[in-house]
C-alpha cells in the first residue's frame, strides 16, 4: 500500500491554478447564456421540436378559417322570393311560412288568439 | 473561508460585479477540487466554467446564511461525477465499438511505474467509489464533510471508502502479479 500512499502524496502537489483571464471568460459565457436564456423563454422555444410542425399546421388552419370568415360577405337570412313576398304576408303567415323573424312567445300567442277570434 | 454574504444577495439581484467577485474568490478552490479528478488543464478549465455557470443559474436557491463554500464544493463534486461518468461511458463505448488500436501499435507501450499503476487503478474505479476516496486521501476531508459534499449518509461514505480501498488493493495486487 506504500505505492498508494506515495501516489496520494504526489496527487496533493498536482494542482491547477486559474489564469488571470478565467473570471472574464466565465462572465462572458454568463452574458451569452443569459441572452440565450431570454430567447429560450419565448413560447415557441418552450415547445417540443417534434410538436412544432403539428402546431404550425393547426395555427395556419385557424388563421385560414378566420380569414375566410372575415372576407367572405355574410349571406342574407332570407332569399329573393321571400323578400319579394314579405310585404304581402301578415304576421301569422310570416310566422307559418318563414321561421326567420320569429317573434317572442307572448306575441305569437296573442297573434294566434287574434286569428282564432277572427275566424 | 471568510465570505461576504452580501455578495450572494447582490449576485441574486443580477449584479455582474458580485458574480466576478465570487469567481475571483472561489476559482482557486474549484480548480483545486477539479484537479483531483482530471489531469488535463483544458478539462479542468472547462469544468470550472461549467460549475460557475451552474452556480449562477441556481443562485436564487442559495440562502445568504447558508454555507456557500460547502454548497459550491457540492456542485463542483457533482459536476466532476457527471463528467467522470460520461468519460467512462465514452471509454467503454470506444473499447467496445471503436477501432482496434492495439493492432495498429508498432511500438510496445512503456510499462507504467508504481505511481502510474496506482493512477491507472484509480482511473478504473467507478466514480462513485473514486470520488469519496480521493476526497478522503488527497483532500483530507472527514467522513462527515464527504457525506455533506456528496449528499450521502456517513455510513454510505464509509462503505464506499471500504469498497474503494479493497478494489484498489485487488487491482494493484493483480497488476503487480501480472507484470512480474
Amino acid at each position: 500500500m506504500n505505492q498508494l500512499k506515495d501516489f496520494f502524496d504526489s496527487e496533493r502537489k498536482r494542482i491547477f491554478e486559474p489564469d488571470a483571464f478565467f473570471t472574464q471568460r466565465v462572465i462572458s459565457r454568463l452574458n451569452e447564456e443569459s441572452k440565450e436564456g431570454i430567447a429560450d423563454f419565448r413560447i415557441w422555444e418552450a415547445l417540443l421540436s417534434s410538436t412544432r410542425p403539428v402546431l404550425t399546421f393547426a395555427l395556419v388552419l385557424i388563421l385560414c378559417f378566420i380569414g375566410i370568415a372575415f372576407f367572405v360577405p355574410q349571406l342574407p337570412q332570407r332569399g329573393m322570393v321571400e323578400s319579394f313576398l314579405a310585404p304581402e304576408q301578415n304576421p301569422a303567415e310570416s310566422f307559418l311560412y318563414n321561421d326567420t323573424d320569429v317573434p317572442s312567445r307572448p306575441i305569437v300567442l296573442e297573434q294566434l288568439i287574434v286569428l282564432e277570434e277572427q275566424q | 473561508m471568510e465570505f461576504d454574504r452580501e455578495l450572494i444577495v447582490r449576485a441574486q439581484a443580477g449584479d455582474r460585479s458580485a458574480h466576478e467577485a465570487i469567481v475571483n474568490q472561489f476559482s482557486a478552490m474549484v480548480f483545486r477540487l477539479i484537479s483531483r479528478f482530471f489531469r488535463m488543464r483544458e478539462d479542468v478549465e472547462d469544468i470550472a466554467q461549467d460549475v460557475f455557470l451552474k452556480v449562477f443559474a441556481r443562485i436564487d436557491q442559495v440562502h445568504p446564511d447558508e454555507n456557500f463554500p460547502g454548497w459550491l464544493a457540492r456542485v463542483t463534486v457533482n459536476t466532476c461525477y457527471d463528467e467522470l461518468r460520461k468519460t467512462r461511458r465514452r471509454k467503454e463505448a470506444m473499447e467496445t465499438y471503436g477501432p482496434e488500436l492495439a493492432a495498429e501499435q508498432t511500438v510496445a507501450p512503456r510499462e507504467p511505474d508504481s505511481l502510474g499503476k496506482a493512477r491507472l487503478a484509480l482511473q478504473r474505479l467507478d466514480p462513485k467509489l473514486r470520488i469519496p476516496l480521493v476526497l478522503k486521501e488527497v483532500e483530507d476531508m472527514s467522513v462527515e464533510e464527504i457525506a455533506k459534499t456528496m449528499g450521502l449518509t456517513q455510513t454510505n461514505v464509509k462503505v464506499r471508502l471500504f469498497r474503494a480501498r479493497k478494489k484498489l488493493q485487488t487491482m494493484l495486487g493483480g497488476t503487480e502479479g501480472h507484470s512480474q
